[in-house]
């Protein structure tokens, strides 16, 4: 069944169908929820809003895109907003592990080994500076790079979802593996 | 056009780390993808940066196989008929446009009955009239205070 098919049944009222969409995409939206939060809970519960987002939502989508390119835009959407609650919240817990003397900083540079990356990769926390290098960019380059790199979506599509054109795209994944190229530089020679 | 031109220039750190990203998909020309490993084989600043992006790689890729919640298709579909459910016990007698009226109608009748309540205690003497008992009084005749203290 198609996924036009099937919007039409449960804009009819057969509600249950819609667990189908969720089979049939929940994979999908959940790595690129992941790309945004980086926590497998925190995804989980991003993925459940989008899904319901969009089941709210489903009366007003208009078939003139594919729905999985209408699911990415709720999913990109809801992720942004997520962050920047949660940039709030980071900013009042850096002020009290700023407060409360944190030593992660210390515990990185002892326990990383320059020449085997795979050392590092052990413990979670080691990681964490990439993400950060990641979540630092401006948030249409960090888009543009999740939809690539997690979904290993092609330009074209990603240019859909972002409501922009293919050049836009490369010219934001250009700018985006720049700056991250020179993040994750400027922190090996701080972290390793 | 580009990469022709570059591959005629001299491999060098900058140009080396520029086209890291390309070295690790496989997709540089051949030209390039040989000077890029000759440069990467005598230079440890660009083989750290490579080591290092092929670390943001792994750690990309590990989130990438993280599997979702078995039952997040039940977790949706509950939220879902919680959210009907309380969509229908929520019956409004105001829908759509009529709520902003209703409402600002409900405002003025709170108003003027706080101005009725105000009215019903206000004091006497904002009443405005006198009462005929107290208008009849000869103030002549009454005794002075004066006397009254005397005695």
């Amino acid at each position: 069944m198609t996924d036009n098919e099937l919007i039409k049944l449960i804009l009819q009222g057969e509600r249950d169908k819609f667990r189908i969409f969720v089979e049939r995409y929940q994979q999908m939206i959940f790595r690129t929820c992941m790309g945004f939060v980086h926590n497998r809970e925190d995804a989980d519960d991003l993925t459940q809003d989008v899904f319901i987002q969009a089941y709210q939502s489903l009366p007003d989508f208009k078939m003139e895109s594919a729905f999985s390119t209408w699911l990415y835009r709720i999913a990109v959407n809801a992720s942004l907003n997520k962050i920047r609650k949660s940039r709030k919240t980071n900013f009042f817990q850096l002020i009290g592990s700023f407060l409360g003397g944190s030593n992660q900083e210390a515990s990185l540079v002892s326990a990383s080994d320059p020449d085997n990356p795979e050392a590092i990769l052990i413990k979670e926390e080691h990681s964490q500076w990439l993400r950060d290098a990641l979540d630092s960019l401006p948030e249409n380059q960090r888009t543009a790079i999740v939809l690539s790199k997690y979904d290993d979506l092609p330009q074209r599509e990603i240019a859909r979802i972002m409501n922009i054109t293919e050049g836009a795209v490369e010219a934001l994944l250009q700018r985006a593996k720049k700056n991250l190229r020179e993040k994750l530089s400027a922190g090996k020679e701080k972290k390793l | 056009m580009f990469l022709t031109i570059k591959s005629q220039l001299k491999m060098n750190c900058k140009l080396c780390q520029e086209n890291l990203d390309a070295y690790r998909e496989g997709s540089l020309p051949a030209g390039i993808m040989t000077q890029v490993e000759s440069h990467l084989e005598t230079c440890d600043s660009c083989r750290r940066v490579l080591k290092i992006q092929l670390l943001a790689d792994r750690v990309i890729g590990v989130e990438k196989d993280a599997e979702p919640d078995p039952f997040l298709a039940t977790r949706v579909m509950a939220g879902i008929e919680n959210l009907e459910n309380a969509g229908m016990e929520k019956v409004t007698p105001f829908p759509g446009l009529l709520r902003p009226a209703f409402i600002g109608l409900s405002i003025a009748a709170a108003v003027l009955f706080g101005i009725f309540l105000g009215n019903l205690s206000r004091p006497a003497y904002e009443a405005g009239k006198i009462p005929v008992e107290l208008a009849l009084i000869n103030d002549a005749s009454l005794e002075s205070v004066d006397l009254l203290s005397l005695e």
